[in-house]
C-alpha cells in the first residue's frame, strides 16, 4: 500500500495540470442536452433501449456484486473479526444508518421499513454517482444531428461538430463547430482563413463540404425513414472502421448508408452509451411508485381495514359539530398520497438532472478546474439518495401510526420512545 | 428569425420560471436557522431536530426543484 501522507496535495496539482492540458488540447464541448433518455440506434418503433436504462442495468449489476461481496466477507461466527477495509466501511455505514432509522420508526416494523430504506438509498446513491464517472455521458454512438420532416423529407441541420478520425475512433472536434454551406457564404474571408488554420473542413474557402444529399430524388418511403434507422451503420462504425470508402460528395446514397461516419456534409453529435438513470423520469417515477405503494401496503398490514379511515373519515360527521372538517382533512390526505409520488420523482430528477447539466456547463466554462463541482455533486448525490430513503421511512412509519383515536396502548409507548417526529402521543 | 424569437421566448420563460426558487431559498433558510437555534438551546435533541430539519428542507426544496424542472423542460423539451 502507498503511504498517502503529504502526497494528496500533489494529486490535486496533477489534476490541475491535467485540466490545463485538456483545456489546451481538447477543450470540452457541451453535449446535446435532452430530458428523456436517448434512444440507442435501431430497435424499431416499439421497444427502445435507452442509455439511462443501460445505466440502471449497470447499477443493478454493481449492487448485485456488492451484495455477493458483503455476504462473502461477513463473519460467519460472532468471534471472528471481519477483514477488508471496504467491508468495514460498509458495516460502519450500515450500523449507523440502522441506529438512525431505528430512532425514527421504532422496533416493530423496523425490518420492513429498513429494507426499503437501505435498498432505495444504495440504488439511488449509486445511480446518482454514475454521472461523476468519466466515460459516462461522453462516449457513445456517433450520429448526424439532423431532423427530418416525416412527410416532406426535408432535412433541418442542428448544431453539431466536425469529427477527427484517429485510428477508427471518431472524436468531435471542439475547434470546428459545423457550418452549413449557406451559413458559410456569410462568413468573412478572415473567419474562413481562421477556420482553415484550425483544420476545419466546413466554412472554409476550400469548399470541401459537399452540398447536402438530394432529398427530392428519394422515394417517399426512404425519406420518411426514422432517424434512428438511418444512423444504424454509423453507430457500428463508431468503434470499428468500416464503410469509410464513401467520401463527401457522393450523391444521394441509400437511406441506410446515408452518411459515412465523420462525413463533413452533416453536423455530428454523440449519443452516450451510458447516462445516470436518475436523470430519467422513468427511473425516479417508478421508484416513487414503489415507495408510495409499499407505504400503503404497510399501512394496511399495520392497521388492517381501519387504515382507510385515515382517508375517508365519516365517523364524526354527525356526532361532532366540526365533523365536516375531518372529512375534508381525510380527502386532503388522500390527495397528499398522490402528491408524494410527484414530489418524490421530481425532487430526485430535478436535482440530478440539473447537477449533470451543471457539470457539463462547468466543464465547458472552466475546463481546467471542474472538479470542485464534482465534489459538490458527490455530496448532492449522497444527500438526495438519503433524503429519498429517509422520506420513505418516515412516510411508512406515519402510515403504521394510524389515526390518533384508535391505536392500542402498547403501540403508543413504542411511538413515544422512538422519538417519532409525528406528534401523536402527547395528546393522550 | 422565427427561430431566434422562439429561443428568446424560451430563455425568458425559463428565467421567469426560476423565480419560484425564491420561495424554496427563503424556506430553507428559515427552517435551518430555526433548527440551529433549537440545537443551540438544547443540544440533547440535536439528532431529532436534525431529522425534522432535513425533512422540512427536503419539502421546501421540492418547490424550488419544481421550478427548476419547469425551466429545464422549457429549455430542453419544448
Amino acid at each position: 500500500m502507498i503511504n498517502w501522507n503529504g502526497k494528496r496535495r500533489w494529486v490535486a496539482l496533477i489534476l490541475l495540470i491535467a485540466g490545463i492540458l485538456v483545456m489546451l488540447t481538447v477543450p470540452p464541448i457541451i453535449p446535446v442536452i435532452q430530458l428523456p433518455g436517448e434512444k440507442y440506434p435501431g430497435g424499431g418503433d416499439g421497444f427502445h433501449m435507452t442509455n439511462s436504462l443501460m445505466g440502471s442495468v449497470l447499477v443493478w449489476i454493481l449492487l448485485i456484486l456488492l451484495a455477493f461481496y458483503i455476504n462473502r466477507k461477513m463473519p460467519k461466527s460472532g468471534d471472528e473479526v471481519p477483514s477488508g477495509g471496504f467491508y468495514n466501511l460498509f458495516e460502519v455505514l450500515f450500523e449507523g444508518l440502522y441506529g438512525f432509522i431505528l430512532n425514527i420508526v421504532g422496533q416493530k416494523y423496523m425490518r420492513f421499513i429498513f429494507s426499503f430504506f437501505m435498498t432505495i438509498l444504495l440504488l439511488v446513491v449509486l445511480s446518482n454517482w454514475l454521472e461523476l464517472v468519466p466515460v459516462v455521458d461522453s462516449v457513445g454512438f456517433l450520429e448526424p444531428h439532423i431532423t427530418r420532416d416525416a412527410t416532406t423529407g426535408a432535412i433541418t441541420y442542428e448544431a453539431g461538430y466536425e469529427t477527427t478520425n484517429s485510428g477508427g475512433i471518431y472524436v468531435l472536434n471542439p475547434k470546428c463547430p459545423w457550418v452549413s454551406p449557406t451559413d458559410a457564404l456569410a462568413l468573412t474571408a478572415d473567419a474562413k482563413a481562421d477556420r482553415a488554420s484550425k483544420g476545419c473542413l466546413t466554412g472554409t474557402n476550400a469548399a470541401v463540404a459537399a452540398p447536402a444529399p438530394v432529398v427530392a430524388t428519394e422515394s417517399p418511403a426512404a425519406a420518411a425513414t426514422p432517424i434512428a434507422n438511418a444512423t444504424e451503420v454509423v453507430g457500428e462504425a463508431a468503434g470499428v472502421t468500416t464503410n469509410t470508402g464513401e467520401t463527401a460528395g457522393t450523391t444521394a446514397p441509400a437511406a441506410e448508408h446515408e452518411y459515412a461516419p465523420g462525413d463533413p456534409s452533416v453536423p455530428w453529435v454523440i449519443t452516450p452509451y451510458l447516462r445516470s438513470p436518475s436523470t430519467d423520469l422513468n427511473f425516479t417515477a417508478s421508484l416513487a411508485l414503489i415507495a408510495v405503494i409499499m407505504t400503503q401496503v404497510l399501512g394496511f398490514r399495520a392497521l388492517g381495514i381501519s387504515y382507510l379511515t385515515k382517508f375517508f373519515n365519516f365517523k364524526t360527521l354527525f356526532s361532532s359539530p366540526l365533523g365536516g372538517i375531518d372529512v375534508a382533512v381525510g380527502l386532503l390526505e388522500l390527495i397528499g398520497e398522490f402528491a408524494k409520488i410527484l414530489s418524490f420523482s421530481f425532487r430526485l430528477l430535478g436535482n440530478i438532472f440539473a447537477g449533470s447539466i451543471l457539470l457539463f456547463v462547468m466543464s465547458f466554462l472552466v475546463p481546467f478546474l471542474p472538479w470542485p463541482f464534482f465534489i459538490l455533486e458527490f455530496f448532492v448525490g449522497a444527500l438526495q439518495g438519503f433524503v429519498f430513503g429517509l422520506l420513505t421511512a418516515i412516510f411508512m412509519s406515519q402510515a403504521t401510526a394510524g389515526h390518533g383515536e384508535h391505536h392500542d396502548e402498547e403501540h403508543e409507548i413504542t411511538e413515544v420512545t422512538a422519538d417519532n417526529p409525528v406528534e401523536i402521543a402527547p395528546a393522550h | 428569425m422565427e427561430h431566434s424569437v422562439l429561443f428568446a421566448g424560451k430563455a425568458i420563460g425559463a428565467g421567469l420560471a426560476m423565480i419560484g426558487a425564491l420561495g424554496g431559498g427563503i424556506g430553507i433558510g428559515l427552517s435551518v436557522g430555526g433548527a440551529v437555534q433549537a440545537m443551540g438551546r438544547n443540544p440533547d435533541f440535536a439528532s431529532t431536530i436534525q431529522t425534522n430539519m432535513i425533512l422540512g428542507v427536503a419539502f421546501a426544496e421540492a418547490v424550488a426543484i419544481y421550478a427548476l424542472v419547469v425551466s429545464l423542460i422549457i429549455l430542453f423539451v419544448l
